[in-house]
């Protein structure tokens, strides 16, 4: 089955100075995706650019990627407008198992991303859903809704702290039973998973690290998962393919 | 397919001059999925050592002006777990089977030939991998010393009659020399050429980008330095030569076969457009019929300036 497609750009929304929010045409990937997967989007510089999918809309056939410009490739990408279009690989990845019922979902930076397309799935299939957002100021909220737990470092929004603290203001009732589903930078993917065990709640996150082929065949994009053998110390895994999800519990942190 | 895409290295028949590089395509799993494998001529599968490696900490790439840069650092989950679970599979993918053969040591490579050959029915050539810039010891620092290439060479040559094709790296003084040195040593074909020792500096940290600080250097912008590389070794060896280096169309592959290549491998591509090969044979198909020519009549045709 080949998965690179030629997508169009149907529309396209700056969140903020640097964050656009752009959607694909493209019935395959809209069908297909599950949340947590992404997909590899080619630019004018050598290597293609991984997205955590955002949204998908099946009735109209589009699937949404939000693109934090960091350097050229997600510079050019930000600013394509409608009517463009560049060649799109995946689904790809393994996305999050969303087979329970209750959830506790936590997203940071670019995680808020797949977040929101995790949250978009869960509550459309009426499943119980608490979302926790961490930014850094009041300036960096993107992907917000009213129903999510809003914490800010500096405090100008929402509560003043990281999102441990705003996990902290759930009720036993809220963490009774539920699943951790976290996308973000790595320490605070770390700290939740920390908070996640404290509180015996099984938790995943997705690994982000620098990648090339987004297939699994180039190894460059490993991460570190305890090995199943004993006696191993670690096993390296790729983030593309056998991720970017894991099991917090298998991350060497 | 058509038969005009045939191509013979050595004594090995290939249906086509495409083979996937080491390192490239895994060992074919992922791409089978994307598309049907038994169009190219053969597959070398993910350089392997005696044993399972977990290969360099992270960061392992580096984007650059056409190319990147990796250090990987031949992870693999050693020749007994391949010979278990990926063997058959490559065998099954109809198309020739190439194993890559790595090591620290001589020892390491007689060790890995030894526990290869018993399989020779599953496999087409070995291609010993004298060239990976990514390890401390041996690859490298064997494929660079004309002495020992010749020595290695021909203690495998007593051990199998399997065809060996040894993969020769770049960053020496003269490709020829070694390349001679393979073919003293009983070497059936070279592949020309590994990856270009590089380094990418991160200007804010001021540090290399790769944690392991230098990396192989792949992609187009390779091509020209592979391109002279098997024109001058073609005009000092017998033996066939396999080009590899930056091909990522058609034309790229006609170029490297009139410098003398009797087949190519494509590499980096596949990391980024992953059915590139699929367009390359097609398009050399139609050219082949355009031209009404085989595709093996176009090997070492170069007509070098007086």
């Amino acid at each position: 089955m080949n998965k690179d497609h030629f997508c169009e750009v149907v529309s396209k929304s700056m969140l903020n100075e640097d964050t656009a929010l752009i959607e694909f045409l493209c019935p395959e990937i809209a069908q297909n995706a599950i949340p947590g997967q992404f997909v590899n989007v080619a630019c004018s510089n050598f290597l293609r650019r991984p997205f955590g999918v955002a949204s998908v809309d099946k009735d109209m056939g589009t699937f949404k990627v939000g693109i934090k410009i960091i350097g050229e490739g997600t510079e050019e990408l930000a600013s394509m407008e409608e009517g463009e279009g560049t060649w799109v690989l995946g689904p790809l990845g393994n996305g999050f198992d969303i087979s329970s019922d209750k959830f506790i979902l936590v997203g940071g930076g670019t995680g808020v991303f797949p977040v929101n397309f995790l949250y978009e799935k869960l509550s459309s299939e009426g499943k119980n859903v608490k979302v926790v957002q961490g930014f850094r100021d009041k300036s960096q909220i993107i992907m917000n809704d009213p129903s999510y737990i809003l914490t800010t470092d500096a405090g100008d929004a929402g509560l003043k702290g990281n999102c441990c603290d705003g996990l902290n203001t759930l009720s036993d009732d809220d963490i009774k039973d539920a699943v951790v589903l976290c996308v973000g930078p790595m320490p605070m993917m770390r700290a939740v998973a920390s908070w996640a065990d404290s509180k015996g709640l099984k938790c995943s996150v997705s690994l982000e690290q620098r990648m090339a082929c987004g297939i699994g065949i180039c190894l460059v994009c490993t991460c570190k998962i305890k090995a199943e053998e004993e006696g191993i110390p670690f096993e390296h895994k790729r983030c593309c393919k056998d991720g970017p999800v894991f099991d917090s519990k298998e991350v060497i942190w | 397919m058509s038969e005009r895409l045939n191509v013979k290295v050595g004594e090995t028949s290939l249906k086509s001059p495409l083979i996937l590089a080491s390192g490239t395509c895994n060992m074919g799993r992922e791409l089978s999925e994307i598309y049907d494998l038994s169009i190219l001529g053969g597959l070398s599968s993910k350089g392997l050592t005696i044993k399972p490696r977990a290969g360099n900490e992270g960061v392992r790439v580096a984007e650059c002006k056409a190319g990147m840069l990796n250090s990987v650092g031949l992870q693999n989950p050693g020749v007994e777990h391949f010979i278990k679970y990926d063997l058959d599979f490559m065998k099954s993918l109809n198309t020739g089977v190439i194993v890559n053969v790595a090591g620290h040591s001589t020892e390491d490579y007689i060790d890995m030939v030894k526990t290869l050959d018993p399989h020779k029915d599953k496999i087409d050539a070995l291609e010993i991998n004298l060239s990976c810039p990514n390890v401390k010891e041996g690859c490298m620092s064997i494929g660079s010393d004309a002495g020992q290439v010749r020595k290695i060479v021909s203690t495998l040559r007593e051990l199998t009659d399997l065809p060996l094709w040894i993969k020769l790296t770049p960053n020496v003084t003269s490709i020829s020399t070694m390349a001679l040195a393979a073919q003293e040593g009983g070497a059936d074909a070279v592949v020309l050429i590994n990856t270009m020792l590089g380094m990418a500096v991160d200007i804010k940290t001021r540090r290399p980008v790769l944690r392991n600080n230098t990396g192989g250097y792949s992609g187009p912008a390779i091509k020209p330095v592979a391109i002279r590389m098997v024109s001058e070794c073609y005009q000092v060896i017998d033996i066939p030569i396999i080009g590899c280096g930056g091909i990522s169309e058609a034309s790229d592959v006609l170029e490297f076969m009139i410098a003398g290549a009797a087949a190519v491998e494509i590499g980096t591509a596949s990391l980024v457009i992953p059915d590139a090969p699929v367009y390359i044979s097609e398009e050399l198909e139609a050219w082949c019929e355009e031209n009404d020519t085989d595709i093996a009549s176009l090997t070492g045709t170069l007509k070098l300036w007086e």
